[in-house]
């Protein structure tokens, strides 16, 4: 049956009614078949192989969905979403593929036996409202103390690496937070509102060395480069930083010498008075010439050229100091101070450590695996995990994981809120606490147990008032609260939201249309 | 993207010409049975008696090699499985520079055990999880294992006998010679704290010709070409380094000059003759005998640089410029003009000597003992660079003596590091089978089956090594009577004979074959690692290759540029 539309445009494509809910369904089924298998610390991972031929391997939804070019429509549109979730929160982006693709499947089996999709829309918007009203009774406001983070932070990294990796790594990723996180505000301030947490003060350094287990915490800053002269010192302890933004190319011999007039004022005056030797080291962020590399190198000053801009913030928050555009009046009081400055080789590679400073504002995880796939992993899980953490603070409420919430929240819409739902909308809401019951499913199904035990075995134990979860080593419910498997607040609000948004509005969809290429050239020439 | 609708029946996610291998059967099975191609190439080999390869890479440049490092680097793998094993191989090289066929064989018989498991029926999960288990238990072990470690202070002796079963897998039957040349040349460089020991100041030179009985360490460096001038050869110089090139400077504009008489056209180039002269004196004057230039040199220069008796070399690589400051201890200059007396270097002996048929330039420092060598008037410096001379009758043997060498001096790095040994010629490994094997048959549960199948996986190496040694029969009868020397009390140091002097196995410490510890924990990890990723992908997503040329891959540091 030609569309009316393929009257009017003979290019256009078009799907209707029945046809269009079909293609819609099966489009949210296949994406969620894709990604089903990465869920929970038992997932598998994928190898994505790209048009280069470079490999990478991950298990994160969001990495997953905006490496693949997706083609398909729906799919393409719920990647979208869950790319918004990840950008949104930081986590749950497989969660909210898999419950779009569970949410079309129950409604495609009321919609089957002849009920209008409108209606099931209806009850999955009531469903949503019901569901993010209990999620609020069931979050637990907790101290958030280092162990708690911890906790919060490996469940999320767990999701992503290695659980070894991943217990190790959390409390890195939460010293890392918990140190640039801004002081609160004095008790008597006017309005009492902190700082919010800058993750962008975590600077996330990677060198292809060793083992992913060598993974670890700078509280200082590491930089990508090294000194640009064979003769410059390639460690300096008590080290006096001047960041620069000058340019010390083309003959400006003039500047350099006033950076060693100031290094002799600071460093060489003590020299004799008994003091530890003080030593001096510039950074700066643009170039210096190998002319005035050699002035320095003489003068025993430790230079870094090109360093990036981000990190010229950072070092001001490492070391303290003041960056400055011009050589004109250098005072000792601009300039910062690490403990321990020094360089690492690694091949053709050279990396500077900042370290041992007073008071870092900014510090940096130093990445470190045998392959750039592993380090790429590594990567996108601190990020992730990073992120937990910061909504931990912000939210000062955790859920309990583990598919605690879900199997909870399924037995609340089923029981409660169906009974009092009036008429046909019952139905919706019905298909809304069945699809969440995916979650605890495809958990059982990746650690390798049998699903509707398990599930049963949870909906039992919940029915008896207990919050439980499923613990993926034995296959047993478990009380997550108690083992410390936390989920962040926001991320299941943001997912209810958008989850159920995505799957109304495919729901409603009756018609895809395609409108035919325009061509700018008339009628007749091709 | 030009998104087209879909027709309900028919759904494809991707872009056209994506690949989507998913499941047991697609992607793992598959991927595996890619993996072994790749370890059955590089098994052949492996060990003293592995054969070697003739490859010929996308250049057209020929290879005859049974570095596995080499191979897998020209063969450019492409498959994803078992690009993961190269990789895992590659970060063996940067880390250890030994034991990269150690790492494919491995991950291989790993992957291939798995197999027969997965075909049972066992989750990968599970196997992945025995797996891990077993490499801990191994690694444990394994550091129970070191026998001997490197004696302090290091002798000559004491390196070549470490060295030994590193080279021999590359060069079986010049490891004797090839051992005492590495270790003397790392000697000759060793600083105080051996720990700083760096594989740069060990160089290799390949001079045609002749054979491997002809090569020697020189302690200096050692250029494939000749002097400029006349000056060939001098002693107990002093030497200037320069960046730039020799000469006057163009003028960046384009000048018109009109001569009108005969006097004009004498004079128009003796004020920069003049000038060069003054330079050229003034460098003279200092002392300096030996020049080295990093760039060109201009006939004037070279006119002067003759009368005044200085010998000039060109060094065109600006990393064997650097190297050579080092050696010479010099600064290197960027202007022309007299170096001050700390920017100058001194050099004990510069000559041009005649090895084979080409002609060379020697730069090195007079140790005790050498003819002509005075305490007093020497800088007392310990050399800074040695060179490995090698001679050789091809080209290609030539390369893979180098790739020999190379490998021996990782090894010594790694040593330095880490100086615990432990029994070679498959012993170590055979030991460890036995021991994570005897742990594997206590363990409760599913995972049990990998951890055993990994002790048995780790059998392939002294398996391999009779089996490239004595032909493909004996690998199981040497194994069996290996595993029976190990039960027996004190057993652990037996392992294969590759000569097939007895029955195919030796006691390691009689013959004191031994490998480093580090280099092994590395290899054993790595692999392990690289079939656990292997095992662990259940899809694998395969854009459309592009097209167009390849990504070049950078070379250096960004920060590069001078």
């Amino acid at each position: 049956m030609a569309s009316s539309i393929e009257l009017i445009n003979p290019k256009a494509e078009s799907v209707r009614r029945a046809a269009a809910l079909q293609v819609n369904i099966a489009g949210a089924m296949g994406l969620a078949n894709v990604v089903k298998n990465n869920l929970g610390p038992r997932g598998t991972l994928k190898m994505l192989v790209d048009g280069a031929g470079q490999i990478k391997m991950t298990k994160d939804g969001k990495v997953l969905l905006s490496e693949m070019q997706i083609q398909n429509p729906t799919a393409a549109m719920i990647a979208r979403t869950a790319v918004a979730q990840d950008d949104q929160v930081g986590d749950g982006t497989t969660s909210v593929v898999l419950l779009v693709g569970e949410l079309l499947k129950q409604a495609d089996r009321y919609i089957s036996e002849g009920v209008h999709p409108t209606v099931i829309a209806e009850g999955f918007d009531l469903a949503k409202k019901e569901a993010l009203a209990f999620l609020d009774t069931f979050k637990r406001p907790v101290t958030l103390d280092r162990p708690t983070l911890i906790s919060v932070a490996h469940t999320s990294l767990a999701t992503k690496i290695h659980s070894t990796l991943a217990k190790q790594l959390a409390a890195d990723v939460v010293d890392a937070v918990l140190t640039i996180r801004p002081p609160p505000p004095p008790e008597d301030a006017k309005d009492r509102w902190r700082e919010p947490v800058d993750l962008h003060m975590v600077e996330i350094m990677k060198m292809q060395h060793r083992t992913a287990s060598e993974t670890q915490l700078v509280r200082g800053l590491v930089l990508d480069h090294g000194g640009r002269h064979p003769d410059m010192p390639k460690r300096v302890e008590n080290a006096y930083i001047l960041t620069l933004n000058v340019s010390l190319e083309y003959e400006k011999t003039c500047e350099v010498q006033k950076d060693c007039e100031l290094k002799n004022l600071v460093c060489d005056q003590v020299v004799g008075s008994g003091e530890k030797p003080k030593n001096f080291v510039i950074i700066n962020q643009k170039g210096i010439d190998p002319l005035s590399l050699d002035i320095l190198a003489k003068n025993g000053i430790l230079a870094l050229r090109r360093a990036k801009r981000r990190n010229m913030e950072r070092l001001q928050l490492v070391c303290g100091g003041v960056a400055q555009n011009s050589v004109d009046d250098l005072t000792p009081d601009l300039l910062g101070w690490a403990g321990l400055v020094y360089e690492h080789t690694l091949g053709e590679e050279k990396f500077t450590f900042v370290e041992d400073v007073k008071d870092p504002k900014s510090v940096t995880l130093l990445i470190k695996g045998p392959n750039p796939h592993t380090i790429q992993q590594t990567r996108d899980a601190l990020r992730d995990g990073l992120r937990a953490v910061k909504n931990a603070l912000e939210d000062e409420a955790l859920v309990p994981g583990a598919g605690a919430f879900e199997v909870s929240c399924a037995a609340h819409l089923s029981g409660p809120v169906k009974k009092n739902a009036k008429g046909r909308v019952k139905m919706g809401v019905q298909a809304f606490a069945d699809a969440l019951l995916v979650i605890p499913k495809m958990l059982a199904a990746n650690g390798g147990f049998d699903v509707q035990d398990a599930l049963v075995q949870l909906q039992e134990e919940q029915a008896d008032g207990n919050i439980v979860g499923l613990d993926l080593q034995s296959g047993e419910p478990f009380d997550p609260t108690i083992e410390g498997v936390w989920d962040n607040y926001r991320v299941k609000r943001q997912m209810l939201h958008s989850c159920s948004v995505i799957a109304v509005n495919l729901l409603s969809t009756d018609e895809i249309l395609r409108a035919g290429r325009s061509s700018l050239k008339p009628d007749g020439q091709q | 993207m030009s998104l087209k609708v879909p027709k309900a029946n028919n759904i494809q996610l991707f872009k056209e010409g994506y690949k989507h291998l998913q499941g047991l059967e697609d992607a793992v099975l598959r991927n595996i049975q890619a993996v072994s191609e790749l370890s059955d190439l590089v098994r052949t080999s492996f060990g003293p008696n592995g054969r070697n390869k003739l490859l010929i890479n996308h250049l057209g440049k020929l290879f005859v090699t049974s570095d596995a490092a080499t191979i897998i680097r020209e063969v450019e793998v492409v498959h994803p499985a078992a690009k993961l094993l190269v990789m895992a191989s590659q970060a063996q090289e940067a880390e250890m520079g030994d034991a990269t066929n150690m790492v494919i064989i491995l991950a291989g018989e790993l992957l291939k055990k798995a197999e027969h498991l997965l075909i049972m029926g066992l989750h990968p999960s599970e196997i992945t999880r025995g797996y891990e288990l077993a490499a801990k238990k191994g690694l444990e072990e394994l550091e129970t294992l070191s026998t001997s470690s490197l004696s302090t202070p290091l002798t000559q002796a004491e390196l070549a006998i470490a060295l030994k079963p590193a080279i021999a897998s590359k060069q079986y039957g010049y490891e004797d010679t090839l051992s005492s040349l590495v270790a003397e040349a790392a000697l000759a460089v060793m600083p105080p704290n051996p720990k700083n020991f760096n594989v740069d100041n060990v160089r290799v030179v390949k001079i045609m010709g002749g054979s491997l009985a002809g090569s020697k360490v020189v302690r200096g460096m050692v250029f494939g070409r000749e002097p400029e001038g006349i000056c060939k050869k001098t002693k107990k110089a002093k030497v200037a380094v320069f960046t730039c090139g020799l000469g006057l400077s163009q003028t960046e504009t384009k000048g018109t000059v009109l001569i009108k008489n005969k006097d004009e056209m004498l004079n128009f180039t003796t004020g920069e003759e003049k000038h060069m002269e003054k330079i050229f004196q003034e460098i003279a004057d200092s002392g300096v005998k030996v020049i080295i230039a990093g760039s060109t040199i201009d006939d004037l220069a070279l006119h002067f640089l003759n009368r005044m008796n200085i010998a000039v070399l060109k060094v065109l690589s600006k990393f064997d410029l650097r190297r050579l400051c080092r050696v010479v201890n010099a600064t290197p200059l960027a202007r022309m003009g007299a170096p001050t007396p700390e920017e100058a270097g001194f050099v004990d002996v510069f000559e041009t000597v005649e090895i084979g048929g080409d002609r060379v330039t020697v730069l090195r420092q007079l140790v005790e003992g050498d003819p002509g060598y005075d305490p007093l008037e020497t800088s007392g410096e310990k050399t800074r660079t040695a060179t490995v001379v090698l001679r050789g009758a091809t080209i290609n043997h030539l390369d893979d003596l180098e790739r020999a060498v190379d490998d021996g001096v990782n090894v010594i790095k790694a040593l330095l590091k880490d100086g615990r040994l432990v029994p070679g010629a498959g012993a170590t490994e055979l030991e460890l089978a036995r021991r994570v094997d005897s742990y594997g048959a206590g363990l409760k549960g599913l995972s049990q089956h990998g951890v055993r199948r990994w002790a048995t996986a780790l059998e392939v190496v002294p398996r391999t090594l009779a089996e490239n040694a004595l032909g493909g029969a004996e690998g199981n009868e040497v194994v069996s009577k290996l595993w029976a020397k190990h039960e027996q009390e004190g057993g652990a140091a037996w392992g294969v004979d590759v000569e097939a002097q007895s029955d195919g196995t030796l006691s390691t410490t009689e013959h004191r074959i031994l490998d480093s510890l580090a280099a092994k924990s590395w290899a054993i990890s790595l692999a392990t690692e690289a079939a656990v990723s292997v095992l662990t992908v259940d899809s694998i997503i395969m854009s459309k290759p592009a097209g167009g040329p390849k990504v070049p891959q950078q070379a250096g540091n960004w920060d590069e540029d001078d």
